[in-house]
């Protein structure tokens, strides 16, 4: 298409506005309410332009462009009115420092006087020298408001975590608004009120907790003003030095522009061109970062024990004195434990430095729980292939998405972005949950069912479906007859006693299921921590192909992906995470190499435990040696995500105290020990030598990577597909006299390393707690438990302590916990489930007692 | 001469009820739509009739159904505009409260030549009285068969839902309408994609005013030859007229389409109260430009006024004497526009708070002399480069009467 802006001929290759088009050429046009994310508004009216062979004048920001458009973007009148309008914005806007012939001058005061409490000028602005009004003012070279200006006398909320609300500086774009609204699905902001007293707020003019904010920041981001700033930068000038990396806090690997200066991080927010975040990140990467790589809980020097204390030494002490020791023992003697949140390349190393090194099979990881195992698992016993890839904005193409085992919003909050934007596409959401999720008011279906009843839904519903479509197509493929004739004892009767779910919504489901593809199905790692879960994931499985939709497996830890990728090549014959602790219960394993927190077990007792990481935790107690290991921002390394796209992050800062890079820790170690073929210079050097040898990740070259083209684990392409059969057993977890509440157990993810930001970074642990056991108001009424108050619950394993949060989402008879793999023994959940007793009982659901704690 | 046809029966004691309503031939037009018509025969009827929309921008009625895409597996949708927000104006209400089957009766008919099988009435939140008695009206056409599943056993099937406002003189306009019947705060959508084609809930919806609506029965009866005879050939039917302010006799009449403003005043509605001197018209609800006493010779139907720089809108006029300050007109009207606003656009909210404020000034006795042209700069910069008409619709009576009764207002402002 051709279109003429102001006189120039220019070809346009899809439908845009005419803004987009004049920005992609170079052509300022200026503009306040329009972003690049975000759906037109045309508010402000800044933008408007005019069009040869039109009446008037149109806002560039919601015209398209069309075949021979002749636009004219700047003239004497379009400059006139533009003016005019600006000063309209800018009489209800503290306007002196911007139109202040002294302005320049005023540079040196900036960040000093900013400590007062009202914003009545740029000076005293947060945003100043990043504020898009101050651009637009410069532009349109307005020096004087031809109005007395008006200060709306609006007090300032702060009352809220991580960011203030100055409405006194808003000029209402309604950014916030439609980011909150259209991409977050949150709509803790709206318009509020009209006419002159028009302006932004939230309901009852509640605070942002109250009114459902997720505290993602994106509305921070996309604000033009000052009116919205986050309260880490409130004293700081601006930055000297921007750069980019990957953030580390879960497994989607948002890519985070972090500000810096003189070496030290200001804040952390989602680049606009990330490759899977696309200009968007949650609370952790956007409000956390800095004070969790800055925490006082930073382990900064190597430390030894000695006289039963742990002392700091210098490095070469301390690596002598853990060489020495290892040496002492046999391979089988020793365990290790990797990290999935460590890169690949630290990971590779801590398994050849096993293997190599220790000579010992003893090396496991959290990988060993994850869903990517048991589907593993499922797919070697029934012989089919596994897939485990995805590319995220295939979900935003789905009609039918079912969810089921994570509430998403949480665990994988970019992954929710992409299913609402299915949603407003006019995608049908089912999710299939007792909890009540917040993005369950985006469903087509909530089937409320009893916990861990999964695979008799999906089993019925599998069943449902053969009747219903054409058996031709589902027969030919294979194990069709054995999947149907193990259905055949499932009836509807049943399917209802065991899920609760009501008649109608099962058949809703189905319809829907039939009807509505292609279908994405996400699983979350509740569906597969049952003893069962192999069961509830094999009947996922079934549906999957029965419906031909995709399966979305969501792995939790940032690296957790990789680090499969690594054991399953690497460690194939690993004992095991279970038989390492049974092991050292027994005294067979005596020296224990943690690089990751581990789950908690009172018995182990270890003759020799090294501890590798960057905070202080519960296991240093125990612990003979600590070493410093660096945080994420300190080194550089690659990260493989929840989709399987491997990508690089980057050193951002130093690293603190002594701290070192995991890579170097080892493989400093191997030389000590007497391994020099360990001896690397870079973490790149381990990439290449990780490249050659991890199938995975063959065919990748290292350069593409830093280059950050998008690449992916290398998976066999059209794997082998099969019906499971399913087995019916009695499956239930049932309360009892003495324990009559469901405790449901989630895998809490908002740590780093050994670091629970609930409980480092206090305005994060307003949000969300670990140490909460979340109960239903009717429950808590009746044990008269209230909100914040300490309460006991008590299942046959013991006793552990957490604090009530009553919310109205949790189903009656059951509570809510969080599990953490390594807490102080009397608030351990884990301590509970852990997946290391040998009880045989789940990890997700335990029968309890709860009581008013002290 | 007062013609009565859409009002005909509006005398006849309890004509709200449908046994009432029926004994005088009510839902006769239905009858025969549904039974002896083709819904493109309907449609081209409406369009012959050149009925055009009595909301306030006049546009034609069966044009506008026209634009509905037919072939398309989306729900349609019709949504009444009982808002009547625009001061001065009072026919709708007038309409709803006497005859409510008779705006029933468009709204089948409307939906029937559409293929519309769900209909919203948007009535004003003050309208308590005329909600109630409209639900009560849809119950008796459901139980009568007028509504429903299988209409008359032809197979057509409509049901028609009451939405209250609350209060927002802006959801008066049919996109904001749409958004606050979806539940949402009431600000006006961008423009396109229109609401004939994107409207409720993303479906494709018609929007008409009131009487509009209850002008289609007896286009179905009388034919559109008649509809013309009855009106203009371009601009068919009578209209209803309210009349409000200094005049003897205030209320509705209803008349045909062009009748000469003057006779309207002064023959209709008794002429001037008190005997006093006329010194302007509004002559089409608060958002008309202002007419003043020598231009009220005029012809009431949308093009005339339209040639005379005003509009004929929602018809309803606003007659104001010698003895009233026009700043005081101008004082309500901007009070109106600065409260109304929603606050989307910079000229629309910023503006008109601001122009509120000077007038204010200016009747405070602290006037200055740059004041009225500020007023006019503020008032062209809303004029056609605001999101929605409110901008037009303020910008367009504060223009006028800046500009006619200048000297007036000068008057004001001291040195
Ligand atoms: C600010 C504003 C307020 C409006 N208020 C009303 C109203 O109260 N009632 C109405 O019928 N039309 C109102 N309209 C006009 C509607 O937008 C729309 O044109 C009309 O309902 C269409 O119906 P019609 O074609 O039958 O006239 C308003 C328009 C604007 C811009
Ligand atoms: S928001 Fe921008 S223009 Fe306003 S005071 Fe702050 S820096 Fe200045
Ligand atoms: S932080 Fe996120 S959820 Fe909260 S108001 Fe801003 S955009 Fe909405
Ligand atoms: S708070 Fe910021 S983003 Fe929201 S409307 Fe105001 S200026 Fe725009
Ligand atoms: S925690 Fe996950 S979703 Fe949040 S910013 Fe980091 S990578 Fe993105
Ligand atoms: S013109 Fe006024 S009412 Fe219309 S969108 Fe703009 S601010 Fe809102
Ligand atoms: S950028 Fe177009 S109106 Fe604001």
């Amino acid at each position: 298409m051709i279109i003429f802006i102001d006189g120039k001929k220019f070809g346009i290759e899809s439908k845009k506005t005419i803004l987009e088009a004049a920005r992609e050429n170079e052509i300022y046009i200026p503009s306040l309410c329009d972003h690049s994310r975000l759906s037109p508004f045309s508010g402000c009216r800044l933008c408007i332009v005019e069009i040869k062979g039109r009446r008037g004048y149109v806002p560039s920001c919601s015209t398209y462009v069309e075949e021979g458009m002749d636009v004219k973007t700047d003239s004497p009148r379009l400059r006139k009115m533009r003016k005019q309008i600006l000063e309209l914005i800018l009489s209800e806007h503290p306007n002196a420092c911007l139109i202040c012939s002294e302005k320049e001058n005023c540079d040196e005061y900036k960040s000093t006087i900013r400590k007062v409490g009202e914003v009545t000028g740029c000076v005293l602005c947060p945003n100043n020298g990043r504020c898009e009004l101050q651009d637009v003012v410069k532009a349109l070279k307005i020096d004087k408001v031809r109005f007395p200006s008006v200060y709306r006398n609006y007090e300032v909320k702060k009352n809220d975590p991580f960011f203030d609300r100055n409405y006194n500086l808003c000029i209402l774009c309604g950014r916030c608004v439609r980011v909150c609204h259209d991409l977050r699905g949150s709509s803790a902001v709206s318009f509020v009120f009209r006419g002159s007293k028009a302006g932004i707020g939230t309901v009852f003019d509640q605070t942002l907790l109250e009114a459902g904010c997720q505290f993602c920041g994106a509305c921070v981001d996309v604000c033009p003003t000052g009116a919205l700033t986050e309260r880490a930068l409130k004293y700081e000038t601006l930055p000297d030095e921007t750069r980019k990396t990957i953030c580390p806090f879960c497994s989607i690997g948002c890519e985070l522009k972090m500000e810096l200066k003189e070496g030290r991080i200001l804040n952390s927010a989602p680049s606009e061109d990330g490759p899977v975040n696309q200009g968007q990140a949650c609370v952790k990467g956007r409000f956390t970062i800095k004070d969790a790589v800055y925490s006082s809980q930073r382990i900064l020097k190597p430390m030894i024990r000695k006289n039963k204390e742990l002392e700091e030494v210098s490095w070469e002490e301390a690596l002598d004195f853990v060489a020495k020791k290892l040496k002492k023992y046999k391979g089988k003697e020793i365990g290790l434990i990797a990290s999935p949140q460590v890169s690949n390349e630290d990971n590779f190393l801590i398994h050849k430095f096993a293997e190599y090194v220790l000579k010992t099979e003893n090396i496991d990881s959290v990988v060993r729980f994850s869903s990517y195992a048991v589907f593993q698992d499922l797919a070697q016993k029934n012989g089919f292939e596994l897939n485990l890839n995805f590319k995220i904005e295939d979900i935003s193409k789905a009609k039918t998405i079912f969810l089921l085992g994570a509430d998403i919003v949480v665990t994988h909050p970019i992954i929710w972005l992409e299913v609402l934007r299915a949603v407003n596409n006019g995608a049908k959401l089912i999710v299939a949950s007792s909890v009540d999720f917040f993005l369950n008011r985006f469903s087509s279906l909530w089937l409320k069912m009893k916990p861990g009843s999964e695979y008799f839904l999906l089993s019925f519903l599998s069943k449902v479906i053969i009747d219903k479509s054409k058996v031709e197509n589902l027969a030919q493929i294979e194990g069709f007859k054995n999947l149907k004739s193990s259905l055949d004892e499932l009836d509807l009767s049943q399917a209802i006693e065991k899920t609760d779910i009501e008649e109608e919504n099962i058949k809703k489901a189905a319809e829907i299921l039939i009807k509505e593809t292609p279908s994405v199905f996400i699983f979350g790692m509740e569906l597969t921590q049952l003893p069962w879960g192999s069961q509830n994931l094999a009947g996922l499985w079934n549906l999957s192909l029965q419906t031909q939709g995709q399966l979305v497996p969501l792995g939790l830890e940032t690296n957790l992906r990789g680090l499969f990728e690594l054991n399953r090549h690497c460690s194939s014959n690993t004992k095991g995470f279970k038989r390492i602790i049974q092991d050292a219960e027994e005294g067979k394993v005596k020296a224990l190499y943690l690089a990751s927190p581990i789950p908690y077990s009172q018995k182990a007792k270890f003759e020799f435990l090294v501890i590798q990481d960057s905070f202080m935790s519960e296991n240093m107690k125990k612990a003979d040696a600590v070493l410093p290991a660096a945080s994420f921002a300190e080194i550089e390394g690659t990260f493989v995500n929840v989709e399987g796209r491997i990508q690089k992050f980057n050193k951002v800062i130093e690293p603190l105290g002594e701290a070192k890079p995991d890579w170097w820790i080892i493989s400093q170690l191997a030389q000590k020990m007497g391994h020099n073929e360990l001896n690397y210079n870079a973490s790149s050097e381990i990439s290449k030598e990780m490249i050659k040898n991890i199938p995975g990740f063959s065919g990748i070259s290292f350069q593409k990577l830093k280059k950050g083209e998008r690449l992916f684990i290398q998976e066999e392409k059209k794997g082998k597909k099969k019906f499971v059969p399913i087995k019916f057993f009695s499956t239930s977890i049932e309360t009892s006299k003495e324990y009559p509440f469901l405790m449901l157990v989630d895998y809490n993810l908002d740590y780093y390393k050994n670091l629970d930001l609930s409980q480092e970074i206090k305005a994060f642990g307003i949000i969300r707690n670990s140490r909460w056991f979340k109960i239903n108001p009717n429950d808590a009424k009746k044990t008269k438990l209230k909100d914040g108050e300490t309460m006991e619950v008590e299942s046959s394993k013991g006793k552990v302590k957490g604090i009530v949060k009553v919310l109205e989402s949790v189903p009656r008879g059951t509570i809510v916990a969080s599990f953490l793999w390594n807490e102080e023994e009397t608030i351990s959940v884990a301590r509970l489930v852990s997946p290391l007793s040998n009880a045989s009982h789940s990890l997700v659901l335990l029968p309890v007692k709860i009581k008013r704690g002290k | 001469m007062e013609e009565k046809l859409l009002t005909q029966h509006f005398g006849i004691e309890n004509l709200f009820k449908i046994d009432v309503y029926l004994k005088h031939s009510g839902y006769q037009a239905v009858k025969k739509a549904l039974k002896e018509m083709k819904p493109s025969e309907i449609m081209d009827e409406v369009k012959a009739a050149n009925l055009r929309g009595r909301g306030g921008a006049g546009f034609p009625a069966g044009v506008k159904w026209g634009f509905v895409p037919q072939d398309i597996d989306k729900p349609k949708y019709l949504c009444v505009n009982a808002d009547e927000g625009e001061p001065g104006t009072f026919k709708d209400r007038y309409i709803m409260s006497h005859n409510p089957h008779l705006l029933l009766e468009g709204i089948i008919i409307a939906s029937f030549a559409v293929g519309i099988h769900k209909g919203f009435v948007y009535i004003r939140g003050e309208y308590e009285t005329i909600a109630l008695r409209f639900e009560q009206a849809i119950s008796e056409a459901n139980k009568e068969g007028f509504l429903g599943k299988n209409i008359l056993g032809t197979g057509f099937d409509l049901n028609v839902f009451v939405h209250r406002g609350a209060g927002s003189y802006i959801c008066g306009e049919e996109t904001a309408l749409l958004e606050s019947i979806e539940g949402k705060r009431g600000n006006p959508r961008l423009k396109p994609p229109f609401p004939a084609s994107v409207g409720l809930f993303g479906c494709p919806t018609v929007i008409n005013n009131v009487e509009t609506l209850s002008n289609v029965p007896q286009i179905i009866l009388n034919g559109a030859k008649w509809f013309c005879q009855k009106g203009l050939p371009k601009d068919g039917g009578t209209r209803i007229f309210g009349v409000s302010g200094m005049v003897k006799n205030p209320g509705i009449y209803e008349l045909p389409m062009g009748t000469n403003l003057k006779d309207i005043i002064f023959k209709h509605a008794g002429g001037m109260k008190d005997g006093k001197k006329l010194k302007a018209v509004i002559p089409g609800g608060m958002s008309a430009p202002i007419l003043t006493a020598d231009e009220i010779d005029i012809k009431m139907d949308f093009d005339s006024l339209m040639d005379a720089k005003s509009m004929l809108g929602s018809a309803a006029i606003i007659v104001i004497d010698e003895d009233t300050s026009i700043l005081d007109v101008l004082k309500v009207i901007t009070k109106f526009y600065s409260h109304e606003s929603c606050g989307q656009c910079t000229p629309c909210r910023v503006g008109n708070s601001w122009i509120n404020k000077i007038v204010k000034r200016i009747a405070g006795g602290k006037g200055k002399k740059e004041d009225i042209d500020n007023i006019i700069r503020l008032a062209s910069n809303m004029l056609g480069k605001t999101l929605c008409p409110l901008g037009d619709a303020a910008a367009m009576p504060i223009l006028s009467i800046t500009q006619k009764f200048r000297k007036e207002i000068e008057s004001y402002i001291g040195n």
